[in-house]
């Protein structure tokens, strides 16, 4: 998908990365232009690729159409988490805390912002019209500092692992749990990644304990982050059922 | 013999950076004349990503598959420590993975009971000798199981999927940590591909790691 516009334009290029260059195998272009501009049937056909299991299960005929309020509810939970680590990670670029750090550790901060923005437009193109808005976001001065930014992308990966290893089990479609499964992994390996950048142990436990809705909730809450909640778009409000 | 179907320009994280030696180009050799082909030994016939039914018969064929995974990465990882040939943050990883595996092992023979296949015998070679066939075949068997398992999880019945999915990450951890010590991107894909059963099975055959009968 090499002459494909749509999926270039709308590479996060605040971040310096495009999605080609984190994607390598270009999974994810291909998936949102597909998304995006391709028929159903012409995704069928490339499904056969099986490339990336997220793209293949969100955007798949039946991933939304049939499935139950809750299924969307949780999706848009998991949308509004992408929100806030895109924007975390997005404000401490733009604060010029991920320029100041040691090449390594800037790599590190790039790469898992140009993932977190790439899921936010996967769950946004797959959820449509059924997407929640953008909240506003305020870190309160954490993205400025380095050692406190680091600490938090430690947590925030740790709860999104947390919280995906509780949901994917408990979406009603199959093919959601599949692919939130191979977001699940990623989210494993930014979490994985930025406890050996802060010096712990990047495998605490044999088993990561999952977390239901509520209990993301009430920690996100805690730390005040978002600001403002908008009107969702839907007329039906996220229910937090875990 | 190594067929990309998903994508040309996928790098493969079993061979990108690691050459053959002759051994393996026996393996290979062998393998693709079905003379001792551990073919069948790891998946029977599982289908594709959340395309089967599930049932308890299936549940059965998938953890067992999971559970030949766990064997592998648990033996390689204690046979490595035992060989004391490791160091730093290498053999760290080594002791801390190794204790994690070994839970794995045990919650899925614990939920197979009587089922759960016996452990294979290993020949891990120059991989538990050397640390840079140590490092790599860490980063082959963690990235296997990563997507072996995002492969063939959602396959599983309901009361399955639960557990399944608190091991999932650990493995995904493992393989981002393996591949930072060895100076491998972490986590080279926003979202992980899954792997099918028999892509699995060429990459567990083309090590030589399990024992032929």
């Amino acid at each position: 998908m090499s002459n494909d516009a749509d999926s270039r334009r709308e590479a996060p290029d605040e971040l310096g990365f495009t999605l080609a260059d984190i994607d390598r195998d270009e999974a994810i272009a291909e998936g949102l232009s597909i998304v995006h501009g391709e028929t159903r049937a012409r995704f069928l056909g490339k499904l056969a690729f099986g490339s990336a299991a997220l793209v293949a299960g969100l955007a798949s005929p039946s991933a939304l159409a049939a499935s139950p309020e809750q299924d969307v509810s949780t999706l848009n939970f998991d949308l509004v988490f992408e929100f806030l680590q895109s924007s975390f990670y997005l404000g401490a670029v733009r604060d010029g805390t991920v320029a100041a750090m040691r090449p390594e550790k800037e790599r590190w901060a790039r790469v898992l912002g140009a993932h977190e923005v790439a899921h936010v437009k996967i769950l946004k193109s797959v959820l449509g019209k059924k997407a929640v808005a953008k909240p506003f976001f305020n870190f309160r001065g954490v993205t400025e500092d380095e050692a406190a930014f680091t600490r938090t992308a430690v947590a925030m990966e740790d709860l999104t692992v947390a919280l995906l290893a509780g949901q994917a089990p408990k979406f009603h479609d199959r093919n959601l749990t599949a692919a939130v499964f191979s977001l699940l992994t990623t989210e494993a390996r930014h979490a994985a990644w930025a406890r050996r950048i802060a010096g712990f142990v990047p495998v605490a436990k044999a088993f990561d304990e999952p977390k239901t809705l509520t209990e993301v909730d009430r920690v996100v809450r805690r730390t005040r982050f978002i600001a403002a909640r908008p009107r969702t778009r839907s007329r039906r409000k996220p229910e937090l059922t875990g | 013999m190594q067929r990309q179907r998903s994508s040309p320009t996928r790098t493969d994280p079993v061979n990108g950076s690691e050459s053959s030696t002759r051994g393996d180009l026996l393996l290979r050799a062998l393998t693709a004349a079905g003379a001792v082909g551990v073919g069948g030994l790891l998946v029977g016939s599982l289908a594709g990503p959340a395309a089967s039914a599930p049932s308890p018969a299936q549940d059965v064929r998938i953890l067992n598959y999971f559970l030949l995974l766990e064997y592998l990465q648990q033996g390689l990882y204690e046979e490595a420590r035992a060989a004391g040939g490791l160091n730093g943050e290498l053999n760290r990883f080594a002791a801390v993975a190794a204790r994690q595996e070994r839970e794995h092992v045990a919650s899925l023979r614990s939920a197979l009971g009587g089922d759960a296949r016996s452990k294979p015998e290993f020949q891990f070679g120059e991989a538990i000798e050397n640390e840079r066939r140590f490092g790599a075949a860490a980063v082959t068997l963690e990235e296997a199981a990563a997507a072996a398992y995002i492969g063939q999880a959602a396959n599983l019945t309901t009361k399955r999927i639960p557990m399944i999915a608190r091991m999932v990450p650990v493995e995904a951890r493992h393989a981002a940590w393996i591949r930072g010590i060895v100076g491998r991107e972490p986590a080279p894909h926003a979202a992980d591909p899954a792997r099918e059963p028999h892509e699995v099975e060429q990459t567990i055959e083309r090590t030589g790691f399990v024992k032929r009968r």
